[in-house]
């Protein structure tokens, strides 16, 4: 993979992707649309203060060299450039795991940060990883309904603008920048379903008007549909978003971002849980580790457990973010 | 991570067109002979315990780098003065060759069914039979889909056997182009091979075959096509004592150099990938924004930019079947509309 030569005419170097060739070799070839990416490029070097004039600005952004295109589909586009027709957008929103430490979510312990667990349903499976220092608030338990959930929370994440419900409305629902459904791709050799939110499932601070959290975690398993990552072995599930009724409220007697991982107004939420594949066996020495304890645990006890990435993708803004799972299962000790 | 912002085409937006490639293919006599080994051998030249033909190849053959070039053989029509002859070597496996390629090339004719001869001329009237012929056999690796009419030159030794290239005639194909001096036959164009400095056609090239069919006029007149240390043949001499590997060395011998250009048919598809000036111009890529700010504007008002650098081309089900790369991004505003053109070649 080099770059492709910048020095003189703009060049287009294009390649059939290995499904373009496996669907070529089966007669189903056939170009309907297309999308543009921008996955080289670094935002960050887009410069509003040179000295020079606006003409600058993205000077180092247009010498960015860009690499040839690769044949593996996954790797074509990561992400998209987006229409809104709106033209005076200034924000634009984000998706963030929430690791307050809410009740009836989890997030990773403290010894193992970034890694959320998920309990296999086998035996004394939950009550070891406890007694590893895993705690009931560090780790979910497979195709468990009622919680605990992993919460993702989108919206604007800037302390410029207070996440009251009228700067929701104005700054997200009118420009069309929310999530009602997102898109969660896993591992299906794995994990065999994704449990996303019911339509009762709630996450506010208005219930009692006075900011006091309403958190419920009611899952269901999530239709699982034919928009792919393209990774290998990965599957999609649709989950939906419930609307993050954390508001800003300068009466109420806990503040909102004790509650939300987001700054400023919120769109949707969703609250995600899985169920581990019941077949797994050797894939734990395949894939992960089997019989070994975990970094940093208290007892000694003896898991197989392999690690696994959820992508997490809004169907509507194509925000997105990954969660590391670690699938645990007690084995010995 | 999917794509959340599809463009379509329409049938407006694809079209397909035809090119064709072309490259100089440049073959020195030097590795025909005596590069990879002493004269008439080399580990470059491959025979084979029928032997029927020889294969060249552009470096030993037993490395995995080698590739093979061509094949040399040689035959002669089953009514040549030669067939019957006594003491012929080999007489069954040359007759079979050059009516191998013969009823490919040109088929059968006549009340007989008979196998056509080759011919010096683009008539196929039966006139200028080449009855006994040397065959240069060309690698598909080499010609690709055809060679170029009109590009085929050889420069063939004439000399005595100890300086072969001390006298030399070029036979080429000049008389031939795209569109006139060829014949059609079943096995495709062929043309005539003509020695510059007489004007004496002296073999054809059948150019979507690869093959060149060489007479063995170029070399009547020398007394020693062929010889070694007990053994010194003309060339039809040769052709009737010497076996097929043995007149193939010679005629390797003799070969000073070959050119010709190839050519390879692209068939593509051209898609115009329209970008219209109110679409795109917002970014997914996670380092668009800061603190959830547009990284891009200090205001709203600001005009909302992207860079374009990857084109994916998808099927109706979002299965990414094709990427394109711009060598250098591309600034895209509301204010400008991008047609992209990405070619796929097939």
């Amino acid at each position: 993979m080099g770059f492709l030569d910048n020095s003189g005419d703009i060049i287009l170097d294009a390649v059939l992707t290995d499904l373009g060739r496996q669907k070529m070799a089966r007669g189903n070839f056939s170009i309907t649309k297309f999308a543009v990416g921008d996955d080289e490029i670094d935002y960050g070097l887009y410069n509003k203060n040179s000295p020079s004039g606006s003409a600058y600005y993205d000077l180092e952004i247009l010498q960015t060299p860009v690499m040839e295109a690769f044949t593996q589909t996954n790797a074509g586009i990561n992400y998209g450039l987006l229409t809104n027709t709106a033209t005076d957008l200034l924000y634009l929103p984000t998706l963030r795991i929430n690791t307050k430490g809410l009740n009836n979510t989890v997030r990773p312990p403290s010894t193992m940060r970034g890694l959320f667990f998920v309990a296999s349903t086998a035996a004394d499976t939950t009550n070891k990883l406890i007694a590893e220092g895993v705690t009931a608030a560090n780790h979910t338990i497979s195709n468990a309904t009622t919680g605990p959930a992993i919460l993702l929370e989108a919206g604007l994440d800037t302390t410029d603008i207070n996440g009251t419900a009228a700067n929701r409305t104005t700054y997200l629902l009118n420009t069309n920048l929310v999530d009602n459904y997102y898109f969660v791709y896993y591992d299906n050799r794995f994990i065999s379903s994704i449990l996303g939110p019911t339509p009762v499932s709630k996450f506010n601070n208005t219930v009692d008007e006075n900011g006091t959290l309403e958190l419920s975690p009611a899952l269901h398993n999530s239709p699982r549909v034919s928009t792919d990552l393209q990774l290998e072995n990965y599957s999609a599930a649709r989950v939906r978003g419930i609307m993050d009724g954390i508001v800003y409220n300068e009466s109420f007697g806990t503040v909102d971002t004790t509650l939300s991982i987001i700054s400023g107004p919120r769109s949707t939420c969703t609250m995600l849980n899985v169920e581990i594949n019941p077949n797994l066996s050797t894939e734990f020495s395949k894939f992960g580790s089997e019989d070994t304890a975990l970094p940093g645990g208290l007892v000694g006890a003896k898991f197989d457990f392999l690690d696994t990435i959820l992508y997490v993708q809004g169907a509507n803004t194509g925000i997105q973010t990954q969660i590391p799972l670690r699938i645990c299962k007690y084995k010995s000790g | 991570m999917a794509v959340v912002n599809y463009e379509p085409l329409g049938t407006a937006d694809v079209t397909t067109t035809k090119t064709l490639l072309h490259e100089s293919i440049p073959l020195t006599g030097t590795i025909l002979s005596g590069t990879y080994g002493t004269l008439l051998s080399g580990d470059n030249i491959k025979n084979y315990t029928h032997g029927m033909f020889q294969s060249v190849y552009d470096y030993p053959y037993l490395s995995s780098s080698a590739n093979h070039i061509f094949d040399l053989t040689v035959g002669f029509n089953a009514s040549s003065p030669l067939s019957g002859t006594s003491g012929v070597t080999m007489e069954s496996k040359k007759i079979n060759m050059y009516n191998q390629f013969s009823q490919v090339l040109l088929g059968f004719t006549g009340s007989g069914n008979t196998i056509r001869d080759f011919e010096l001329d683009t008539t196929l009237d039966q006139t200028g039979s080449m009855k006994e012929s040397l065959f240069i056999n060309f690698s598909r690796l080499l010609y690709k889909d055809e060679i170029k009419k009109g590009t085929v030159s050889l420069v063939l030794g004439t000399g005595s056997w100890a300086d072969p290239f001390a006298l030399t005639k070029t036979l080429s194909d000049a008389s031939a182009s795209a569109t006139a001096g060829t014949a059609n036959t079943m096995g495709g164009d062929y043309g005539v091979l003509y020695s510059a400095a007489d004007d004496t056609a002296r073999g054809v090239v059948f150019y979507q075959a690869g093959l060149i069919v060489l007479s063995t006029s170029s070399w009547d007149s020398i007394p020693l096509f062929n010889s070694g240390s007990d053994y010194g043949y003309t060339i039809t001499d040769s052709l009737v004592s010497a076996s097929i590997s043995g007149s193939c060395d010679a005629l390797r011998h003799r070969i000073k150099n070959i050119s010709f250009n190839n050519t390879t048919e692209i068939n593509s598809t051209i898609y115009f990938c329209r970008i219209p000036s109110n679409k795109y111009n917002y970014s997914s890529n996670p380092t668009y924004i800061s603190s959830s700010q547009i990284v891009v504007k200090n205001v709203a008002s600001d005009t909302p930019v992207s860079y374009v650098t990857t084109i994916g081309l998808y099927n109706g089900n979002n299965q990414l079947l094709a990427t394109a790369k711009l060598s250098e991004p591309l600034r895209k505003d509301p204010n400008n509309e991008i047609t992209l053109r990405v070619r796929l070649d097939y």
